[in-house]
């Protein structure tokens, strides 16, 4: 249960950080944008979470 | 031409112009070490530009920059290990110089654009360069080879 919030609360740290960048590199704020932006940060989160994983297990 | 303009000309040839000299001649080390440096200085001139010529979307080049130039700088440092190994070049005053430019076109540019997420971005691109620079030159001076070592066993 520990484990399952740690890996939760660090995605959701990961996913908070790069929607804060995707809002800011954009040109218009909008939706759309909110809605793609908000996809790509979650793709990116779980990649940083493993990327972050595979670092610290070697 | 305006100030924007004119310093980024400068800039280009200052800093630009012994880099594709330093790149094309001498020792590997200096030769990796130039390169890392002509991405901070390519970076500045196009902050710079997209000031002078009013097109913010050319401050993505200088962001795209601040990512890659970094990396492939450690690419280079990676593949060149056993020949930058004998004699690590020295990177502390390039570095240096690099982060002080950086900061006074940042800062600059960043009070020309005034506040606003801009800015922001501006900043972030500056705080990439020079992270970027700082890591990939004690790279290439040979500041990662014992955790290398160990890595590797």
């Amino acid at each position: 249960m520990g484990r399952a919030a740690a890996v939760t609360a660090e995605l959701l740290a990961w996913w908070l950080l790069l929607m804060a960048a995707w809002l800011v590199f954009i040109s218009t704020v909008d939706a759309l944008e909110g809605f793609v932006g908000a996809g790509c940060a979650l793709l990116g989160a779980l990649a940083a979470c493993g990327a972050r994983r595979a670092m610290g297990e070697r | 031409m305006n100030g924007w303009l004119w310093t980024a000309t400068v800039l280009l040839a200052v800093g630009f112009g012994p880099v594709v000299w330093a790149v094309a001649t001498g020792p590997v080390g200096r030769r990796v070490v130039a390169q890392n440096f002509g991405t901070s200085a390519v970076c500045l001139v196009m902050l710079l530009l997209a000031q002078g010529y009013q097109r913010p979307s050319y401050t993505d080049l200088a962001l795209v920059l601040a990512v890659l130039g970094p990396v492939g700088t450690l690419v280079y440092a990676r593949l060149l290990a056993d020949d930058l190994s004998p004699h690590p070049p020295h990177t502390n005053l390039l570095t240096a110089a690099a982060a002080l430019a950086t900061t006074a076109v940042v800062v600059a540019v960043c009070a020309a654009t005034g506040p606003g997420r801009a800015m922001v971005k501006l900043l972030v691109t500056g705080a990439l360069l020079v992270a970027g620079n700082v890591i990939a030159s004690r790279a290439v001076s040979g500041g990662y080879r014992n955790a290398e070592a160990t890595s590797h066993g």
